[in-house]
């Protein structure tokens, strides 16, 4: 079945179509939610809620970009519901401060689950912007308006956020090699 | 610091480097229970198609039911209102015949009554008079025709009384007392000046056998409060002009003392039409089939078949017993029920040794227990008891089997069953009686898997009771039908003449059944 007609059978509420159509994505926005989220089971909520919206919404998808880009802007929207209503204008950091930092970090050969790991245990605000802007590509306008923050609080939360992954990773590496000797 | 800044942004670019290479692959397929749970929150079209068809089905079958119930009712009712009209029709054909007389008597009443509003009782007081005018003018044979005429009017009066009462609700109230005392006033008085006339004439005619039979007929109309005997003397005052005088203070004098007890009649009769229209909005009635795993056992240790067993272990399958049962709602919590229900029980006693012998002797103490063998040659003996002595070896290699007694009873239970309750999902107690008719004794010997009648037992009444306590949920599907569950406990009186040991039966039963109400 052609991604078109797809589309057009999801619309129809056909069960087979929306079958497959979850089958097809699932696991793509299923690893975009572990991102965003702070464990498993907010990932699989945030799943589920971002599917059933695109099943709802599906008819208002008018073929402007592309489909798996519709999908992902549901699922990253749908984590970014969860916290929007909760960040105030608190936590101004100071910036000179955060960008003195440096850091040594060789190729590594960290596992991705280590590195999901320390995402997800990052504070939620430096979670989404971290992960919006690094892996997702959005600008820091752009994030300030997604989760309704200044642009300098979506700057310093990305370098908090930086600082303690390398941080965590720095004692990570430092654990397998105190374990390897 | 020209180092440093770059060797921070390379730092920087390695670690979003770092992650944006592992990350961009990362794909994990998520639990499967996820989808199903999506699957069930979806507004999926063919889903729903499934599912109401399904409603639309129940609750057209329950529309249909309704339907025909209602349309039964109707017709019913309608064919109970039309039998009473054809009486009025009957006697006013006959009237005309017999006599010319009566027409001026008729007329007369007509514009006496002033009751223009109320025509129907009227209408049916005039042809009742005419007909009793004429069995007085003519007969003595027609006193009989003049108790089926009354009897005729006492069937008429209430429908058209109410009929009276429900027209005069919508017309404006306070014409309607007066109407009503004014007509009421007319029969009364005619009742009483009925007697007079009545006594008078029938003297005159002396004919004793007739005064007699009129005068039980005005006793019996006067009694129901008829209005037909009433007119009908008064037309018969009409005729005889001396007691017109004499009627007249008798009128005056009645006239008052029954103003206050008509009344009270109306307003009695209008409090009956509002509680039979209540009553109709109701479901009163139910029908419930049921059926229901039953249980006997006994509380106490004992045997019905002989002491010997007493102390052997028993045990009892779960049987079915099924029946129908109607309820009669006395109101909204308390309901009236009975019904006739099949019962089949058994009960067996274990560890028993059954063995064929000629020689009667052997079976011990067991010719005295409550068994009616159907064949002289088969013997059985407790093994419990048998252990005490010593016994035979020939005992010892005989597999031991069990007496199986089975019983049927048609059972009718009369109950209560009060609404503790009252929702969708319901609640009752239940307490009441059974009564129950045995319609099958049997006892077999189970031995080694077969099963052979040896007899029945002798001690089973025919007749025996129980007392019943039971706790009853209800599940209402519509307004019309309700699933049923009931756990009931079923105490035996009288069920035995004798048994052995402590011996005190009770039946445990789990009844569900489909209860339909109308």
């Amino acid at each position: 079945m052609s991604l078109d007609r797809l589309i057009k059978n999801c619309i129809k509420q056909d069960a087979k179509a929306q079958s497959q159509l979850y089958k097809q994505y699932a696991s793509k926005l299923y690893s975009l939610c572990l991102k965003y989220s702070k464990n498993v089971a907010e990932a699989e909520d945030n799943l589920h809620d971002a599917f059933i919206t695109v099943f709802s919404k599906i008819d208002q998808y008018k073929n402007k970009g592309s489909f798996e880009g519709w999908l992902k802007r549901i699922t990253i929207n749908t984590a970014l519901q969860r916290y929007r209503n909760q960040f105030g204008v608190y936590d101004i950091v100071n910036e000179g401060q955060i960008e003195d930092v440096t850091v040594n970090l060789d190729d590594s050969d960290v596992s991705i689950d280590f590195l999901l790991k320390i995402i997800q245990e990052l504070p939620d605000r430096y979670r989404l912007v971290f992960n919006l802007y690094v892996l997702d590509g959005y600008s820091h306008v752009e994030i300030s308006e997604l989760i309704n923050i200044s642009t300098g609080t979506s700057k310093s939360n990305l370098a908090r956020a930086r600082l303690i992954l390398k941080e965590k990773i720095e004692t990570h590496k430092a654990k397998l090699n105190s374990q390897s000797l | 610091m020209l180092n440093l800044d770059y060797r921070v942004m390379n730092e920087k670019k390695h670690i979003d480097r770092l992650f944006q290479e592992k990350f961009k692959d990362f794909e994990v397929a998520p639990n499967d229970a996820v989808w199903n749970r999506i699957n069930e929150n979806l507004p999926n079209k063919k889903k729903k198609r499934r599912i109401i068809p399904i409603w639309w089905q129940i609750g057209g079958v329950a529309a249909t039911i309704a339907l025909l119930i209602t349309i039964g009712v109707s017709i019913f009712n309608s064919n109970s209102s039309s039998t009473v009209n054809p009486v009025i029709v009957d006697t006013e054909e006959k009237h005309p015949t017999n006599n010319i007389e009566n027409d001026d008597t008729s007329s007369e009443y007509k514009t006496n009554t002033l009751n223009p509003s109320e025509n129907s009782q009227n209408l049916q007081l005039v042809t009742t008079n005419k007909t009793e005018d004429d069995s007085e003018n003519t007969s003595s044979l027609n006193s009989e025709a003049k108790e089926n005429s009354s009897s005729h009017a006492l069937t008429k009066n209430p429908s058209t009384k109410t009929k009276a009462v429900a027209n005069q609700n919508k017309n404006s109230k306070t014409k309607q007392p007066k109407a009503l005392l004014n007509n009421r006033f007319n029969k009364r008085s005619a009742i009483v000046s009925t007697e007079n006339n009545t006594k008078k004439e029938t003297s005159e005619d002396k004919s004793s056998l007739n005064k007699t039979e009129i005068q039980s007929a005005i006793n019996k109309s006067i009694e129901e409060n008829n209005t037909a005997v009433a007119e009908n003397t008064k037309t018969s005052d009409n005729n005889s002009v001396t007691n017109t005088t004499e009627k007249a203070s008798e009128l005056l004098n009645n006239e008052e003392s029954e103003k206050a007890s008509l009344l009270d009649a109306v307003a009695e009769n209008s409090e009956d039409i509002d509680e039979k229209e209540n009553d109709d909005e109701q479901n009163r009635w139910s029908i419930t089939p049921n059926v229901a795993p039953v249980y006997f056992s006994s509380l106490g240790q004992g045997s019905t078949i002989h002491s010997q067993f007493n102390e052997n272990s028993k045990n009892s399958e779960i049987n079915m017993s099924y029946g129908i049962s109607g309820s009669y709602a006395i109101n909204n919590r308390l309901k009236i029920r009975v019904g006739v229900n099949r019962v089949n029980l058994n009960y067996a006693t274990e560890n028993v040794i059954a063995f064929n012998d000629a020689n009667t002797q052997a079976r011990g103490g067991l010719s005295q227990g409550n068994i009616t063998f159907k064949n002289d040659t088969i013997s059985m003996v407790s093994l419990e008891t048998l252990n005490r002595f010593s016994s035979p070896e020939a005992f010892n290699t005989k597999i031991s089997g069990e007496i199986d007694q089975r019983f049927g009873f048609i059972e009718v239970p009369l109950e209560l069953e009060y609404r503790l309750i009252d929702k969708k999902l319901g609640l009752n107690v239940i307490g009441g009686f059974s009564t129950f008719i045995l319609s099958q004794n049997e006892i077999y010997a189970d031995i080694d898997g077969n099963s052979t009648l040896i007899g029945k037992a002798s001690n089973i009444n025919t007749t025996s009771f129980s007392a019943n306590f039971g706790l009853g949920l209800d599940y209402s599907l519509s307004k019309q039908w309700q699933i049923n569950l009931e756990p009931q406990f079923k105490y035996q009186i009288n069920t035995f003449t004798n048994t052995f040991g402590d011996f005190r039966p009770f039946i445990i039963g789990i009844y569900t059944g489909l209860k339909f109400k109308f």
